[in-house]
């Protein structure tokens, strides 16, 4: 009896260990991209020019090494994804790029005097790693900001960020449920989102105050 | 970065502009009666609005336009100017002053959800900062963070239902659970159980629009970049208040170690690879 029980356990033990094993993987890949990736963003604050051309060239180069913008750009249409046809995919998804460059630019001044720390990583599924840290201002004047990367971690491929909840506040989410507002809005038509998006980009409305 | 942090508490700061008086009144019960009455006439089909949730989105969206309007000719250029002349360290009072106000909400709706650690953590703070009014944090070495509760809050631990989007003037988006709960708070200011016609009363009516400008000021390009760079500042505003808001109810804003985000939302992702 007590022989069958250690061989159940035995038996459990082993078909167990490789599922942990492969979680633990999961979590520290993601942990070793965030931290390659914030690394990288550091250097790129010391050498910064204050260009906008080569801000926007190395955001572009950043978001292609270290984020699945594929799969980013499809989750943003929501479930209006299907309804849009090749031409209007590709041109949604450069606009979108754009759109995402531009942001991170327009902001890249308060990226300047941040610290990062590495807090924590837990695998979410088997998909997804989070990836914890926070950013802390040197100068101590602005409070400091917790950060969840969220990691696409599938078996066979690198894993890629796919999305950044900052105080627990998805920004991917935050822009997909606009981005579906928008076609809602128009009964449901993709291409106003495409439109929306161009005539943002024709005409922002910059305050100077 | 800073954009999400804004995202979080933005227009939600607004709500301190609830103890906003007019010749000695309260402008609460207008305001949220104004709220109510334009929600009641107008209810938007479910395929027409842009967020199901939303059921009066087109009062709604007129509301937020006029919102942005008082952002615009009042709060804007005043918080501009207050975040380049007044000095760092009054800032910094002025914010003390506004967290300390909001303890006592913060311990009787904690002790009303039954987390007593954060309502003995907001009540020791609060007693030992109330020797300046809250204007210095005394107590800031303390390495244990309140959670801020509202009667919202509390009301959603009783399984009270979350009710309709509101986008209420002035005051920002509310359900209508976090619009009643809103009311109750306003009572439970400390300030407002003292007499009138002394300096008290007179911090009391400065505490809300001071708040609002206060926030404004703190998050100034955040919100503008919203504001002038959403393709639906809206839809945006809305998506930000139902995520903070759950954030909150379920206490992970806070301790900000987990994703704040329902891992069925990303079911669509996989669903599309799928077919």
């Amino acid at each position: 009896m007590f022989r069958r029980q250690m061989m159940a356990i035995m038996i459990a033990s082993l078909t167990l260990f490789p599922l942990t094993s492969y979680a633990d993987a999961r979590v520290t890949a993601a942990s070793a991209l965030v931290d390659k990736m914030i690394s990288d963003l550091e250097t790129f604050l010391a050498t910064d020019t204050g260009e906008e051309s080569f801000r926007t060239a190395e955001i572009d180069r950043v978001l292609n090494t270290y984020f699945d913008m594929e799969s980013i750009t499809r989750f943003s249409a929501g479930q209006y994804w299907r309804a849009a046809n090749g031409e209007q995919k590709t041109e949604y998804g450069s606009l979108f790029r754009e759109v995402l460059c531009g942001t991170i630019v327009r902001n890249f001044d308060q990226l300047q005097g941040l610290a990062y720390t590495a807090d924590a990583a837990t695998a979410k599924g088997d998909k997804f790693v989070i990836v914890s840290g926070t950013f802390t201002d040197t100068t101590g004047q602005r409070p400091a900001v917790k950060v969840n990367w969220r990691v696409l971690t599938r078996e066979g491929t690198a894993p890629k960020v796919f999305d950044i909840e900052i105080e627990n506040l998805s920004l991917l989410i935050t822009q997909k449920q606009e981005n579906v507002a928008v076609i809602r809005k128009n009964k449901g038509e993709f291409v106003a989102l495409i439109n929306a998006m161009k005539d943002r980009l024709e005409n922002p409305l910059h305050n100077d105050s | 970065m800073m954009t999400g942090k804004l995202h979080m508490m933005m227009f939600d700061r607004l709500a301190s502009l609830n103890a906003c008086r007019i010749a000695g009144k309260s402008v609460t019960p207008i305001v949220l009666g104004a709220a109510l009455a334009l929600s009641a006439c107008s209810s938007v089909p479910v395929e027409e609005r842009s967020d199901v949730r939303d059921r009066y989105e087109g009062a709604n969206r007129k509301v937020f336009a006029f919102n942005m309007g008082v952002d615009s000719y009042v709060l804007e250029p005043v918080a501009g100017a207050y975040r380049d002349t007044v000095p760092d360290g009054a800032q910094t009072a002025v914010n003390n002053h506004l967290r300390w106000a909001s303890l006592p909400s913060t311990t009787v709706n904690s002790t009303l959800q039954g987390k007593f650690e954060n309502a003995a953590l907001a009540t020791l703070h609060f007693l030992v900062n109330g020797l300046t009014l809250g204007f210095a944090d005394l107590a800031a070495d303390e390495e244990e963070q309140i959670s801020k509760e509202d009667f919202g809050q509390t009301l959603a631990s009783w399984n009270v239902p979350e009710g309709s989007y509101h986008m209420v003037p002035v005051l920002g988006p509310r359900t209508t659970r976090s619009l009643g709960g809103t009311v109750v708070d306003f009572a439970l200011n400390p300030l407002s159980v003292f007499g009138t016609g002394d300096v008290v009363q007179t911090v009391n009516a400065a505490q809300a629009p001071v708040g609002a400008v206060s926030f404004r000021a703190q998050n100034f390009d955040a919100i503008n970049d919203v504001k002038y760079n959403s393709l639906d500042p809206y839809a945006r505003t809305r998506s930000v208040y139902y995520q903070s808001r759950q954030g909150l109810l379920e206490d992970r804003v806070a301790r900000g170690t987990a994703s704040a985000v329902s891992e069925d939302e990303f079911d669509s992702l996989f669903e599309e690879e799928i077919n």
